[in-house]
């Protein structure tokens, strides 16, 4: 553990930032820190393949009393699962979205979207040209598309406020 | 090599009401498989009268897909990749009262 990571941590047990703060603040320290790292290793070790895409988004909505006896019990109920939510947690969100994609069904929907006719190619394509995303559906190759998933690979998004989480990501 | 998905656990809570599943999808796809087989004379006939009757074009472009999905060796290739595809997905979206929870396997 660096000597930042324990500041960040003793700040958090003194009360004097929030729990979210100090999420954010160790989250940008991880990103600097390794950057120096992977460059050297980047030549040495190959990068493992992505196997899944993940996309986490837990909302800490409003918790009311009459809901938590209801609580005790489904976490009683959900005991015996198999997620990596952990039910245990005092602050547990009010709303939880947890999907893991495999990186191969994103490959076989997007080889799956070229037998898409051209009319409706021509619409998937005006459309995300009205959302400002210059991508044309019918000059897309079979090359194009694996570029498209291995720049996914690389993919982190961490969107942190007061109330959710959203994290996207691919491991 | 590819293998179709095995298991689909599925879980849905509704307030106090709800149920989980745990569906043998190895055995569903077999039956799955005879329905296509027996289907798909019918399928065929039934592009031949829309040829026929030049009702083809007048389909939507949904409709012209689905039909060249389930009649061409690559659509149903394809196909049979997404469903290949499927063991690992996990979805789980829950909230207060509700949860529905789609694992498989």
């Amino acid at each position: 553990m660096s000597e930042n990571q324990k500041k960040i941590l003793e700040m958090l047990a003194n009360k004097k930032i929030s729990v979210d703060e100090a999420y954010r603040l160790l989250s940008a320290l991880k990103s600097e820190a390794p950057a120096p790292e992977s460059a050297a290793g980047a030549q040495t070790t190959a990068k493992p393949k992505a196997k899944y895409l993940h996309v986490h988004v837990h909302g800490r909505g409003r918790k009311n009393d009459e809901h938590d006896q209801h609580d005790e019990d489904a976490q009683d109920d959900d005991d015996d699962d198999d997620d990596d939510y952990d039910d245990d947690e005092d602050d547990e969100p009010a709303e939880v979205v947890n999907i893991r994609v495999p990186m191969s069904l994103i490959r076989s929907g997007m080889k799956f979207s070229s037998l898409l006719p051209a009319e409706a190619r021509d619409k998937v394509t005006s459309a995300l040209g009205e959302k400002g995303i210059n991508l044309d559906m019918r000059n897309m190759k079979p090359e194009d598309l694996e570029e498209v998933i291995a720049a996914l690979e690389d993919l982190e998004i961490n969107v942190i406020d007061g109330k959710e989480v959203v994290r996207v990501f691919v491991e | 090599m590819k293998r179709p998905p095995m298991l689909m656990r599925l879980r849905i809570r509704e307030k106090e009401r709800g149920f989980g599943l745990w569906l043998p999808l190895f055995l569903l796809l077999p039956l799955l498989l005879l329905l296509l087989v027996v289907l798909s004379p019918l399928i065929v006939i039934a592009i031949v009268i829309l040829r026929r009757g030049r009702r083809l074009d007048q389909l939507s472009p949904t409709a012209r897909a689905s039909i060249g999905m389930l009649c061409s060796p690559r659509g149903i290739r394809a196909a049979f990749d997404v469903l290949c595809s499927t063991p690992g997905l996990h979805i789980d979206v829950r909230n207060n009262e509700e949860r529905v929870y789609v694992s498989i396997i």
